[in-house]
């Protein structure tokens, strides 16, 4: 009995210093700026958004979008690399001022963390070459042709769950590829009839080659992304807004959008 | 990107991974050696105390116990990833390692303390002079087992972003798309550590034992 009394008695302590440690009344905004410094986690191991380039240094879209974002705060960005699954824990407890990382929202994570406005919006799209003769307008009329998709994307998910699994497409007319520009050369050659893939690369995929064109494009297996913020801190959350919807306006998002997912 | 630039880009983060072990296992070593001598000589009551920090510390998974630094106690001290890590393997360790020398102090055999006190030293003196070099030399073989244990747990840290060879090799893998080759490399490297450690405790052992004594 002595021994749970001692573990209960412990167990309080440490609830007590928990309790002891929540308050926290100041924005992060004037701490950052206080600071001239802001601390960013992201997990860099999911390119094109983040990742390590061959020197090791952090690269890609989002991390190229935040460095330009923390550049107009007028603040150094100290970068901060965790497991994905850490990033919300870690703004949400303070360790971080906030963390991007090709987040969706999500309600669970709403809970303990904000999110930004979106500042980009991924979309699906599916591209055919002039001789394509089918049509389609709901994007479950795919499953009539041979479809072509980058392999291990959200769009071969999308493909897989909805059409495949359900026995809509068979799995040999889904052909995968590593890359999205075997799939256009495949799509040339006749091999598959609609290839799906990112808008954002099929656009530019379609300004270098008139023969291909788009015949839908929506919200399918994607949607828009965010900047994860401290709960509730709302003077940061306007700055950072106000941030993106200039970087929006000015067209950078969309350079480096072409930057990145158009390779 | 070549097989050298890859082995070395993880092989980089070795250094967390000693940095990490030579925090957690020496401060776990003094912590757990000086609980193992309360435990052994101190008496019912200190006995009791440190059967309970043994049972909590060997019950709570070292992942958790990070987290919990981290990410609720650190709240209020401002404790780093890579402290907030070596610290919690460093008491799931002492408590590992109390019970090491614990069981070393007990091996030695309970009349060399009385022939000790007969001759005239102090108890303290009998612990110090008598039992202690000898638990030494028995606690080494668990003891380099617990040192292997620490280099592979040391791993733990990359949850928090500690640049570490696990971490490495995701972050590699992740970008060159190279997954097994990357856990492959991390495979090596922790291997060779704990195998390079062993050695030298082995020969840390022999050093150290007593001629003709088993």
């Amino acid at each position: 009995m002595k021994k749970y009394l001692l573990l209960a008695v412990a167990l309080l302590l440490v609830g007590a210093i928990l309790v002891g440690c929540a308050s926290e009344p100041t924005s992060v905004l004037d701490k950052i700026q206080k600071a001239k410094k802001v601390s960013v986690g992201t997990s860099a191991d999911y390119p094109p958004y983040e990742y390590v380039d061959d020197a090791g240094n952090k690269t890609g879209f989002d991390i190229e979008l935040m460095e330009e974002i923390a550049k107009r705060m007028g603040l150094e960005l100290e970068w901060v690399d965790m497991p994905f699954d850490s990033l919300v824990a870690a703004v949400a407890s303070g360790k971080l001022d906030m963390s991007i990382s090709c987040f969706n929202y999500d309600e669970e994570r709403d809970k303990t963390v904000d999110f930004s406005e979106a500042y980009y919006t991924t979309e699906d799209a599916f591209v055919v070459t002039s001789a394509f003769s089918g049509t389609i307008v709901a994007p479950e009329d795919v499953a009539g042709f041979k479809v072509g998709v980058q392999s291990g994307t959200v769009q071969d998910d999308w493909l897989t769950t909805n059409l495949v699994t359900p026995g809509l497409l068979p799995e040999a007319n889904l052909s995968r590829y590593e890359r999205v520009d075997q799939a256009a050369l495949d799509l040339a050659n006749g091999r598959i009839d609609v290839l799906m893939g990112d808008y954002v690369p099929i656009q530019a995929l379609v300004a270098q080659n008139p023969d291909l064109q788009v015949v839908y494009h929506g919200e399918l297996s994607t949607g828009p992304i965010n900047i994860v913020l401290p709960d509730g801190d709302t003077a940061l959350k306007a700055e950072v807004d106000r941030i993106i919807k200039e970087l929006q306006a000015e067209g950078f998002i969309d350079q480096l959008a072409v930057k990145y997912f158009s390779e | 990107m070549d097989f050298g630039q890859f082995i070395s880009y993880i092989a980089s983060g070795t250094v967390y991974t000693v940095g990490v072990t030579l925090i957690a296992l020496p401060s776990g070593l003094l912590i757990g050696t000086i609980l193992a001598l309360f435990y052994v000589y101190g008496g019912k009551v200190a006995a009791r105390v440190m059967n309970l920090y043994s049972t909590i510390f060997r019950g709570i998974p070292p992942l958790v116990l990070l987290f919990i630094l981290f990410f609720a106690v650190s709240k209020g001290i401002n404790l780093s990833a890579f402290l907030a890590g070596s610290l919690s393997l460093g008491m799931v360790s002492s408590a590992y390692q109390m019970e090491i020398v614990r069981g070393a102090l007990l091996s030695v055999s309970g009349d060399q303390l009385m022939a000790a006190r007969a001759i005239g030293l102090s108890r303290l003196q009998a612990i110090r002079y008598v039992v202690l070099p000898q638990a030494v030399r028995l606690a080494i073989p668990p003891w380099s087992n617990e040192a292997a244990i620490i280099i592979k747990d040391s791993s733990l840290v990359y949850a928090l972003g500690v640049p570490e060879i696990l971490r490495r090799a995701q972050l590699i893998g992740a970008s060159s798309q190279k997954y097994l080759l990357a856990y492959l490399s991390a495979a090596i490297i922790y291997f060779l550590l704990v195998s390079l450690t062993t050695r030298l405790l082995n020969r840390l052992e022999n050093k150290l034992s007593i001629p003709s004594h088993p």
